[in-house]
C-alpha cells in the first residue's frame, strides 16, 4: 500500500462516511499520525497525483492517447468554423444589411475558388408591396487576370469598385486607383477580406451575365416586424421560408428567403453558416476525427480499467473502513487529471498542426472557437470515462477484493 | 539470448492472445481508416475540392488519418504497460535466474510488436477488400486506386509498428531494469 492510501486510512474514524472531511470525530488519531494540510478537495488531488506518479507511464501513455484524439477533433473543428466564418461572409456580402433575399428557382451555390456565393439562374419576376424598396444583383465568376473572383454587381455607386483585400492583393490593385471590369473604368476602393469585386450592376452584366438574385427592404416603419417573409409571399406570389436549409422548387417561381427570425435561438445566418461547417464535419475529415475520438475514449476506459484491476486490493481495504464511495472520487479526480492534461496538449499540438499543414484553413479565433467546442463536451468523457470501471469494481464486496491477487 | 528471449515472448504472447484483442481492434480501425483514405485518393480529394481549399483540406485529412492510428497504437502501448504490471513477478524470476535484461526486454516487446503487425494488417485488409468488394457492388462511386491502397498499406504498417516499439520500450526497459528481488516481492 502507498503512503496517500495509508494517510487516507489513518484519517478514517470508524463509522465515519466522509473521513477526507475536515471536521474531527471521535476515535480520531490525529495525535499520533500528522493530517495532512489542505481541504478535502486538496487531498483527493493529492491522492490522485500520488498514483498517476506511481503509474507515469500509463499516465503519459493514457494522455497521449486522449491528446491525439482531441488534436484531431480540434483540427476539423477549426477547419469547420472557418469554413462556417466563409458562409457568414458570403451572405453579409450578399445581404448588405436587407432583410429578405429573393433566390431564383435554380437556386444559389458557394464557390469555393472565388469564395462567394453564386445564382444558378435568373431572378423571378418580383412585385413588392408599396413602400419597399428591391435591389437586383448579378453574381458570377470572373475569370480575371489575377484568377477567379467573384463578381456582384449590386447597388455600388457608379463609377466605383469595391474590393475585399484578397481581391485586391490578386488583382495587383490599390484604393484609389482604377480597374477595369465590362468595358467600365472603376476607381478601387478596398473592404473586408475576401475575393470579392462588387460594382454596378451594369458593369457586372457584361462579364458575368444576368445570373443573381433580388435583395428586398420594407419601409423604415416596417422594419422590426417579423413577418417581412410573409408580407413579400402575399405581395408577389412567391414562397418564402425561414430556412436556409430549404431550397428553391425546381422549375418553381423562386423563394424568399426571410433572414429577420429565429429559429431554436439561432439567427438565419447563424443557420446559414451551420450548413457550411455541416459540410465539414459531414465529410471524411468528420468522420475520420469522430474515429479518433472514440478510440481516444476507449484508451482512457483501457486505462482506468488496467488501474482498477492493478489495485483491487488497495481499493478492497478502502470499501472496508467505509470508504467505498470515495473510490469513485479518487478516480473521478484522477480522470479529469488526464482529460485536463489530454486537452491542454491536443490543443496546442492542433495549433501547431493547423500552422504547419493547414495554414490557409485556419485563425488563431477559429482555433480558440474550436478548442472551446471540444472543451465543452471533454468534461462527460472524463466522468464516464471515470464512471466505468469504478461501477464495476464497486459491484463487488470488499472481501472479494482483498482475497483475489491483484 | 536474444532469439531466446523473442521465442519466449512469442510463447507468452499465445498464452496471453485474449488480453491483445482491444489493441488490435483500435489499432486496426486506425489502419483501415489510413488505407482507405490513401486508396480512395481521387474520392476524398473530389470532397475535399468541393469544400474548397482542396489541397490543405486533403492533406488535412492524411494527417487527421495518420493521428487516428497513432491513437490506435497508443492502446498496444497501454496493453504492454498491463502486461508488465502483471508479469513483474516472472520478470523478476527471470532476473533471478541470471537472464539478462536485453532478452528479457525482447520478450517483452514481442507483444506490443505482434499486436501492432496483426492490427495494421488487419485493418489494410480489411479495407482493401471491402473497397474492391464495394466498388464491385456499384456501393462505392470510384474504384480503390491500387497505388494509393499499396501505399496505404505499407504506411500504417510502418507507423504501426514504429509507434508501437517507440510506445512500448521505454516501460519494458524499466521493467527489466528493476532488481529482481525488488519485482519478486512486489509483482503480481
Amino acid at each position: 500500500m502507498d503512503r496517500a492510501t495509508i494517510s487516507a486510512d489513518h484519517a478514517a474514524p470508524p463509522g465515519r462516511a466522509d473521513p477526507l472531511g475536515d471536521q474531527a470525530g471521535p476515535g480520531r488519531q490525529s495525535a499520533t499520525v500528522p493530517r495532512p494540510p489542505g481541504g478535502t478537495g486538496g487531498r483527493l488531488l493529492r491522492f490522485a497525483l500520488a498514483n498517476i506518479t506511481r503509474r507515469r507511464e500509463r499516465f503519459v501513455l493514457s494522455t497521449a492517447g486522449i491528446g491525439l484524439a482531441v488534436m484531431a477533433v480540434i483540427v476539423v473543428r477549426t477547419i469547420s468554423v472557418g469554413f462556417a466564418s466563409s458562409g457568414s461572409a458570403s451572405l453579409a456580402d450578399v445581404l448588405h444589411g436587407n432583410p429578405l433575399w429573393v433566390v431564383p428557382a435554380d437556386g444559389v451555390r458557394y464557390d469555393p475558388g472565388a469564395g462567394t456565393l453564386i445564382a444558378k439562374g435568373v431572378p423571378p419576376a418580383l412585385r413588392v408591396p408599396a413602400g419597399w424598396h428591391a435591389q437586383r444583383a448579378v453574381s458570377g465568376v470572373w475569370d480575371s487576370p489575377g484568377g477567379k473572383l467573384g463578381l456582384l454587381g449590386t447597388t455600388v455607386p457608379g463609377g466605383h469598385a469595391v474590393l475585399g483585400s484578397a481581391a485586391a492583393r490578386a488583382l495587383r490593385t490599390q484604393p484609389g486607383r482604377t480597374v477595369t471590369i465590362g468595358g467600365h473604368r472603376l476607381t478601387v476602393s478596398v473592404s473586408g477580406t475576401g475575393k470579392l469585386v462588387s460594382v454596378p450592376v451594369a458593369a457586372a452584366e457584361p462579364v458575368i451575365g444576368t445570373h443573381g438574385w433580388w435583395t428586398v427592404a420594407p419601409p423604415a416603419a416596417d422594419r422590426g416586424r417579423t413577418d417581412l417573409g410573409q408580407l413579400l409571399a402575399r405581395a408577389s406570389g412567391l414562397p418564402w421560408a425561414s430556412d436556409p436549409a430549404r431550397h428553391p422548387a425546381p422549375g418553381g417561381p423562386g423563394l424568399i428567403y426571410d433572414t429577420t427570425g429565429t429559429s431554436a435561438g439561432l439567427t438565419f445566418a447563424q443557420r446559414f453558416s451551420a450548413l457550411f461547417s455541416g459540410r465539414v464535419t459531414s465529410s471524411a475529415l468528420g468522420l475520420v476525427s469522430t474515429v479518433g475520438l472514440i478510440l481516444g475514449f476507449v484508451i482512457a476506459v483501457s486505462s482506468f480499467l488496467a488501474s482498477v484491476q492493478e489495485r483491487r486490493r488497495e481499493f478492497g481495504i478502502m470499501s472496508s473502513i467505509g470508504l467505498a464511495d470515495e473510490v469513485l472520487y479518487f478516480f473521478l479526480v484522477e480522470s479529469g487529471i488526464v482529460f485536463l492534461v489530454a486537452y491542454l496538449a491536443g490543443a496546442l499540438a492542433a495549433g501547431a498542426a493547423l500552422a504547419l499543414v493547414v495554414p490557409g484553413l485556419a485563425s488563431l479565433g477559429s482555433w480558440l472557437q474550436a478548442s472551446g467546442i471540444v472543451a465543452a463536451y471533454l468534461p462527460a468523457m472524463a466522468i464516464i470515462g471515470a464512471l466505468v470501471p469504478v461501477h464495476r469494481l464497486l459491484q463487488q464486496r470488499p472481501v472479494a477484493l482483498l482475497a483475489e491477487t491483484s | 539470448m536474444i532469439t531466446r528471449g523473442l521465442s519466449y515472448g512469442l510463447l507468452s504472447a499465445r498464452r496471453r492472445a485474449r488480453d491483445l484483442i482491444l489493441p488490435v481492434i483500435t489499432t486496426a480501425t486506425g489502419a483501415f481508416l489510413l488505407v482507405q483514405v490513401l486508396s480512395l485518393a481521387g474520392s476524398v480529394r473530389r470532397q475535399a475540392a468541393s469544400l474548397g481549399n482542396g489541397a490543405e483540406v486533403y492533406r488535412a485529412v492524411l494527417l487527421i488519418s495518420v493521428v487516428v492510428l497513432l491513437v490506435g497504437v497508443v492502446e498496444v502501448a497501454v496493453c504492454a504497460t498491463r502486461t508488465i504490471s502483471q508479469r513483474t513477478r516472472e520478470i523478476g524470476v527471470l532476473g533471478a535466474a541470471g537472464v539478462r535484461r536485453a532478452p528479457v526486454v525482447a520478450a517483452l516487446l514481442v507483444e506490443p510488436v505482434l499486436a501492432a503487425l496483426a492490427g495494421a494488417v488487419t485493418g489494410s485488409v480489411i479495407a482493401v477488400v471491402g473497397g474492391v468488394a464495394a466498388s464491385a457492388a456499384g456501393l462505392s462511386s470510384s474504384a480503390p486506386d491500387a497505388a494509393g491502397a499499396a501505399a496505404g498499406v505499407i504506411l500504417a504498417i510502418a507507423v504501426s509498428l514504429i509507434a508501437s516499439l517507440l510506445t512500448s520500450a521505454l516501460p519494458t526497459w524499466r521493467a527489466a531494469s528493476v532488481p529482481p528481488i525488488r519485482s519478486l516481492s512486489s509483482g503480481g
